[in-house]
């Protein structure tokens, strides 16, 4: 592109505006725009609403940012949902014994083992991602489900129910500044430090990124590590807001999580990645998800609906991105 | 020597074997590259070539035999060792990530980081000074890149090419071994190839060149070593040979024509 | 408890197709439960101890998933059979899964025990199953869900189940006692074809017809119980004018209770099913949870048990056998889940409630 300061033409305008990762905008504010409409004496657009839907989204935006790092190396990580689970099972029985800080690192320090295991599984045996974190689910929800007995385990502890639930900081919901923190860290990962740069480069040619001297299964651990990371945060953000843990929590989370960041424009395959894109894609199911039930459709007109839309986004967004 | 007497050689290769599993794909080889030279390494499939060329750039660490950098034998057990050692390989398939610009590529794994100590302990990326030293060596090339924020993917396969020598001399490498750099390119961007094949030996850079066609060899390169079945069995200065000697020394219809009688 | 998310697929139950006078069909169902024992009924006296000690009789127990509900079931029919001397074989848990439940079910009949208490998924595809079991000397006792086609007192001993019909109207009771004759509700049902749920949410609804001060203003459905947070955290954006919100059954109203909770409704009750330690705690704590109306799995699992046992011993028994159930509230926790789970009550709640 030429930066000489004459005027674009206006197919360059078109061409800059019809960018595919632009799309997932145009998407949010048109699903934004018909709800405002059709929803328009509910209450839809009103900022409690909105802090609704970001409240009810944050656990499955940081999953999406997490998902992002493992996307970026080229692997798929199904276990999310079951570290959602064990990390809050985790942050609430230690919640028992001791304080919350130990809590929570007790509760991380779960998720980056599981993300370790994932990782030595997948290089050491150069098995398919999907394949052992699809086992590794499995595993971890037997554990989540031995260890809690199939109960909830309750929270009590007002410092962690407010830090990581239902709190608010300025007037802001804290789950709306965990979101944005989140977003913002795995933003400044991907497109401004190194590390990112190296994520990238070994999810969009693995013998290349070797042949420049990167230890690629050392970086694909690592992402890894960081999406377990990111899961396990997400569960204990859960467990603040339900004020309890289950087992079953998260179980439901991976196809959304899967869905908000594909739509976000981020590759499936590795090598290209939109953590702005995954974020705005999580508020996008939510916001589906809080406009359907507000319209008083039945279950099955929700399910329905929500398989066109999602539909609609794809064919649209697989078509600009064919354009471009 | 076959250029001149004070020509320094720059790598040498002594005698080295590989082996995988049973099979020998290399059984000595032995020849020498002097600075700003541009050899030739010829042979058959399966005699060895890609083997020799993975030796010499850390990919398969040699059984036996050693490798030397400028009189000195080094160890070379990874990518990152030989280039350490001055070593850049421009692979067949170019090594490049195309998703990423051109700057992003010529710095993948060199990256350079901010100069305030916080952010670089973070591993924070400086990408102004990174695309104004790339647009440097890029213009040491005289190569007709068209922009360096450019993915990859848009660009054509000379322009490629282009980038991946840049970034093999931009690292200050003094020997570039090149993998059939022309093989998937047009008449005149194989040329713009050759142009930036003597343009950076006359800068002092060691070009060893893989490649199956006898008219870049011819047009290209000082010297040939030719590969048979694994052993070195010829070295011949371009000038003193034509196509058709080259041809039968590859498939082997004439014998040894070793350099060090030369 | 009962985890009832059970996939949509499974067409379940209470499609009949033969008619025949002791099959269980759709329309005569109710009538049928209506004439129900009651599990106290269902005694084994002494002179039939006397005969069951010494038969060394084997059982199965298949089972539709796992929970702390199923687990006091298990635990009522495994303590049952203890005493008259019957040895478990195996106990299985079909994750909620037909499909696993029918292998299931092919697995036990390779043991050939002499009872299976079951609670059927989908009585379609584990029909078959059962069938050879049956017919190779098997007592069968179900839980609740009926098998479609078979026949009382030939196929299986009986069924036994909570008297959801009960529990549906004792909360809509529950309701109205709280609103006092009238006011505006919210209804989170479950939104898929299960009898047992679906039997107690029209109960509950029928229930409601009692009183016509109270208002239904808001039905959603949820398939999952994950959804039920943002469905209460819509309706009351929609209706913030609500007082009481039903929902099918506990872990379902635990996301209610928590949505309630984050936006500021403090005052909005919660009435549900079964119990939990997470809105039991709530409950102590005079939280959003009102009560709960809850069944007794230990209590059906021993009645199960005791079924088997005389039906083993050639005594008719009934086809419904219904076990009771119990309101919960602040004031009786301990008890009713000592009476349901026969465990004692979890430490937290103790704690919440000051004992």
């Amino acid at each position: 592109m030429s930066t000489t300061t004459s005027s674009l033409t206006r197919s360059d305008w078109a061409a800059r505006l019809l960018k595919p990762q632009y799309f997932i905008y145009y998407m949010f504010m048109l699903v934004l725009a018909g709800f405002a409409l059709f929803l328009n004496d509910t209450g839809f657009f009103s900022l409690a609403n909105f802090m609704n839907i970001v409240r009810q989204t944050a656990p499955i935006t940081i999953m999406a940012v997490g998902l992002s790092f493992a996307l970026a190396v080229g692997h798929i990580d199904l276990s999310i949902g079951s570290v959602v689970a064990l990390s809050a099972i985790v942050g609430a029985i230690l919640l028992q014994y001791v304080g919350v800080p130990l809590a929570i690192a007790g509760a991380l320090l779960s998720g980056v083992l599981v993300g370790l295991i994932n990782g030595f599984l997948i290089e050491r045996l150069k098995v398919s991602s999907l394949l052992i974190t699809l086992g590794t689910m499995g595993i971890i929800t037997g554990i989540s489900r031995q260890v809690s007995g199939l109960e909830s385990i309750p929270i009590i502890d007002p410092l962690f129910r407010s830090l990581l639930g239902n709190g608010d900081l300025l007037g802001v919901p804290v789950l709306l500044w965990w979101t944005l923190s989140f977003a913002l860290i795995g933003y400044l990962v991907m497109n401004k430090l190194v590390f990112g740069r190296h994520l990238l480069a070994v999810g969009g040619n693995p013998e290349a990124a070797r042949a420049m001297g990167l230890r690629t299964e050392n970086i694909r651990i690592k992402a890894l590590v960081m999406c377990s990371l990111c899961a396990a945060i997400a569960g204990l953000l859960y467990a603040g807001r339900m004020a309890g843990a289950r087992y079953t929590l998260g179980e439901a989370d991976l196809l959304t999580v899967i869905a908000a960041v594909a739509i976000g424009g981020t590759s499936l395959f590795g090598g290209r990645v939109s953590i702005i894109g995954a974020v705005i894609g999580s508020w996008l199911m939510g916001l589906i998800n809080n406009g359907l039930i507000l319209s008083g459709f039945s279950t099955d007109e929700q399910m329905i609906t929500r398989g066109l839309i999602l539909i609609t986004a794809v064919a649209i967004g697989a078509r600009e991105a064919k354009n471009a | 020597m076959l250029r001149n007497e004070l020509s320094q050689t720059i790598l040498e290769v002594k005698e080295i074997t590989k082996r995988f599993g049973g099979v020998e794909a290399l059984r000595g080889v032995s020849f020498k590259v002097n600075k700003g030279e541009v050899v030739g390494l010829l042979g058959d499939n399966g005699a060895g070539k890609s083997t020799l060329v993975r030796c010499i750039s850390g990919i398969h660490p040699p059984d036996e035999g050693e490798i030397l950098i400028a009189g000195k034998a080094v160890k070379l057990d990874s990518p990152m060792d030989a280039r350490k050692a001055g070593i850049e390989t421009v692979f067949q398939d170019l090594a490049i990530i195309p998703e990423f610009d051109v700057v992003q590529n010529l710095y993948l794994n060199r990256e350079i980081l901010s100069t305030n100590p916080v952010l670089r302990w973070l591993g924070w990326l400086d990408a102004k000074a990174m695309a104004k030293r790339s647009q440097k060596s890029l213009n040491r090339l005289s190569s007709r890149i068209p922009s360096l924020s450019e993915k990859i993917v848009n660009l054509s396969g000379g322009q490629r090419q282009a980038v991946a020598i840049a970034r093999a001399v931009s690292w200050g490498a003094e020997i570039v071994i090149m993998d059939e750099p022309t093989a998937a390119l047009g008449v005149e961007q194989s040329a713009q190839v050759n142009e930036l094949i003597k343009l950076i030996s006359s800068q002092g850079v060691a070009v060893l060149l893989i490649s199956h066609n006898m008219q870049h060899i011819m047009e290209t390169c000082d010297r040939a070593v030719v590969l048979y079945q694994g052993r070195s069995s010829a070295d011949v200065a371009i000038r003193d040979v034509d196509k058709n000697a080259l041809v039968s020394l590859i498939t082997g219809a004439s014998g040894s024509l070793l350099a060090e009688s030369a | 408890m009962r985890k009832l998310f059970i996939p949509l697929v499974c067409n379940l139950m209470l499609i009949s197709q033969s008619a025949g006078a002791t099959t269980i069909k759709e329309e005569n169902f109710v009538t049928q439960l209506a004439q129900a024992s009651k599990s106290s009924q269902i005694v084994i006296n002494d002179e039939q101890a006397s005969r069951l000690s010494g038969k060394r009789f084997t059982a199965a127990l298949a089972w539709h998933g796992a929970s702390p509900w199923i687990n006091a079931v298990n635990r009522g029919a495994s303590d049952t059979f203890e005493r008259y001397g019957v040895k478990v074989l195996v106990t299985t848990d079909a994750q909620y899964d037909p499909a696993k439940q029918v292998a299931d079910i092919e697995n036990i009949q390779a043991l050939n025990p002499d009872i299976v208490l079951s609670l059927v998924i989908d009585g379609v595809s584990a029909k078959a199953g059962f069938q050879k079991i049956v017919d190779a000397g098997s007592k069968l006792v179900l839980l609740s869900n009926p098998i479609s086609g078979f026949v009382h007192g030939k196929d299986f001993a009986g069924i036994v189940t909570d008297d959801m019909q009960g529990m549906g109207n004792r909360a809509a009771e529950v309701t109205n006692e709280y609103l006092q004759g009238s006011g505006k509700i919210g209804m989170v049902f479950h939104d898929a074809n299960y009898f047992i749920t679906n039997t107690r949410d029209k109960a509950f609804v029928d229930g409601l017809a009692l009183f016509p001060g109270i208002e239904i203003v808001s039905r959603q459905g949820f398939v999952k119980e994950h959804d039920t947070s943002a469905i209460a955290s819509a309706m009351m954006l929609r209706n913030p004018e609500l007082e009481l919100i039903y929902v099918s059954w506990d872990t379902a109203a635990e996301g209610v209770v928590q949505a309630l909770r984050s936006d500021g409704f403090n005052k909005v009750k919660v009435i549900s099913h079964d119990l939990g330690v997470n809105n039991l705690l709530d409950m102590a704590q005079q939280g959003n949870m009102l009560a709960s109306i809850s069944d007794r799995p230990y209590e059906i699992g021993s009645t199960m048990a005791r079924i088997a046992l005389l039906a083993k011993l050639g005594e008719s028994m009934p086809l419904f056998t219904l076990v009771p159930y119990d309101q919960v509230n602040k004031s009786n926790i301990t008890e009713v889940w000592q009476h349901a789970y026969h465990t004692h009550v979890p430490r937290i709640i103790k704690i919440a409630l000051g004992e």
